[in-house]
């Protein structure tokens, strides 16, 4: 984990020298390389997995709702 | 004289133009910058680490989806118990905007119709093997959620005001949430945080029939979150995020029993939870393969003792030029709660007790297939969606050894169809 870690930082720091300018990001401003390309479905999933498992859902925002059942 | 002079004038116009040339040759025309901006300013083309503007088209989605447990096998039944378990229909509505330059706004409602019967409690069965207790009858509930989030755009980032309500026959939630991001590094570093609430409140149904549950409880929930993303080239991102939520109030499940030395009582939880998530996201593009993949992986954990991995990978292929196919698979495995157990033989000495499938040791993969069809109609552009996700838990899907299943643990299917119009 340590390492995996250590490599993450690295390859930030890395990318930090080398910024990629606008005209470059083609590939990045494509939908299906948003985060949650599909904010329904997102929401969905965060909200069953809500109520069927016992973890806490990464990220921003969270869903309302009992989940009891 | 005069040849000499024109000669040198010649060879400085040349050096010149050979300099703009070269000027040129090391950055993009005008017109491919202005297109490439333009292209960025379309909706939902805003890259993760570019999104300084409000949408300038609006966007709506619809989906329906259908939500199916499947039955409990009828060795895990208590005999003359009900098998059959939830199913839920699903109507998510969502529309998305930009009201001027500088401000955006979204809003979602979701209305979910749910039936069928769901865990209750589990008792010891032959050999001391659990069994599940089904609820007696057939629920019938509904649930509204809506939620409204607004968005001021700066020049490198933006800040985002949210409120939700969420209600159903025996339960009201309000919550909001405050956030912000903010961009660095030439738009190659973006660093987000918010903050939420939600204060909940519960009026358990049947308390006339069934005198152990309460009457109305209350719980409030409040979580901090901070991310970072990251443009590690030209075609990819990664993404690190910590959420922290902590739980206070009534955190037991009303609707469930622990069996406690023969005689079935009431879930008792701690009233407060302490609760941690770190979520790492990449994304990749394959230029060549005109396709896209996702790679998430959450570590959790919490002062209930329970801790869970979760792998998520995604792949996004465009075929055709338009046509969208995108298999999924999850990987999920959790520990246990420390209080949890199928049943119980003899009361803890902290009071606390609950036999929950939620809060058991167990591990779950699910595998999924969407496909999205854009088209044209009155020169608006529309999109059809189709999905379908398998979900899938057993103890022996656990990381760690798992000694006793719980019983209730669930399996379902997932059906969704929807359409996407930008106006």
């Amino acid at each position: 984990m340590t390492r995996c870690l250590a490599l993450l930082l690295l390859a930030l720091a890395c990318s930090g020298c080398a910024p990629v300018r606008p005209w470059e990001r083609d590939a990045l401003a494509r939908p299906d390389m948003a985060w949650d390309p599909d904010p329904l479905g997102a929401q969905l999933g965060k909200h069953i997995q809500f109520s069927k498992e016992g973890s806490l859902d990464g990220g921003p925002g969270g869903g309302g709702g009992c989940g009891c059942n | 004289m005069r040849r000499k002079c024109a000669s040198r004038a010649a060879l400085r116009r040349a050096r010149e133009r050979r300099r703009q040339r070269r000027r040129l040759a090391r950055r993009p025309s005008a017109m491919v910058r202005a297109l490439t901006a333009a292209a960025l300013a379309l909706p939902g083309l805003a890259s993760p680490a570019a999104a300084d503007s409000p949408p300038t088209q609006a966007r709506s989605d619809y989906h329906y989806s259908r939500y199916a447990e499947d039955a409990v096998e009828s060795k895990k039944v208590a005999a003359g118990s009900e098998r059959d378990r939830y199913e839920i229909d699903i109507h998510q509505f969502r529309f998305e905007t930009g009201i001027s330059d500088r401000v955006g706004f979204n809003i979602d409602i979701t209305h979910e119709a749910m039936s069928g019967a769901t865990p209750w409690y589990v008792t010891p069965g032959p050999n001391g093997t659990p069994v599940q207790v089904m609820t007696q009858a057939t629920i019938e509930e509904a649930r509204t959620d809506a939620l409204l989030a607004g968005d001021y755009y700066f020049d490198r980032g933006k800040a985002t005001l949210s409120g939700g309500v969420s209600s159903e026959n025996d339960y009201l939630a309000f919550n909001g949430g405050l956030g912000g991001e903010r961009q660095f590094n030439d738009k190659n570093t973006t660093l987000s945080a918010g903050i939420g609430a939600s204060f909940d409140r519960i009026t358990p149904e049947d308390t006339n029939k069934y005198p152990t549950r309460p009457h109305r409880e209350n719980k409030q929930t409040y979580d901090v979150y901070l991310a970072a993303s990251q443009v590690l080239g030209s075609a990819t991102i990664v993404q690190t995020s910590v959420k922290y939520q902590l739980g206070t109030g009534y955190l037991s499940d009303p609707y469930k029993l622990a069996y406690v030395a023969g005689t079935p009582e009431t879930d008792e939880r701690p009233d407060l939870r302490n609760q941690i998530s770190w979520l790492t996201r990449f994304r990749h593009h394959f230029r060549s393969a005109k396709a896209s993949v996702h790679l998430d992986y959450m570590l959790y954990a919490d002062d209930w003792k329970m801790y869970s991995h979760t792998f998520e990978l995604a792949w996004y292929q465009t075929l055709f030029d338009r046509f969208l196919l995108v298999p999924s698979a999850r990987y999920y495995s959790q520990s246990q709660a420390e209080f949890y157990a199928p049943y119980f033989t003899a009361p803890r000495g902290d009071g606390y007790r609950s036999s929950d499938y939620r809060l058991s040791p167990y591990g779950a993969y699910a595998f999924g297939i969407k496909a999205e069809l854009p088209f044209e109609v009155w020169s608006l552009n529309w999109a059809l969606t189709a999905a379908y996700d398998r979900y899938v838990s057993g103890a022996d899907l656990a990381l760690q050894k798992v000694d006793v299943e719980n019983p209730g643990l669930v399996s379902y299917n997932l059906f969704t169809v929807g359409v996407t119009g930008r106006f």
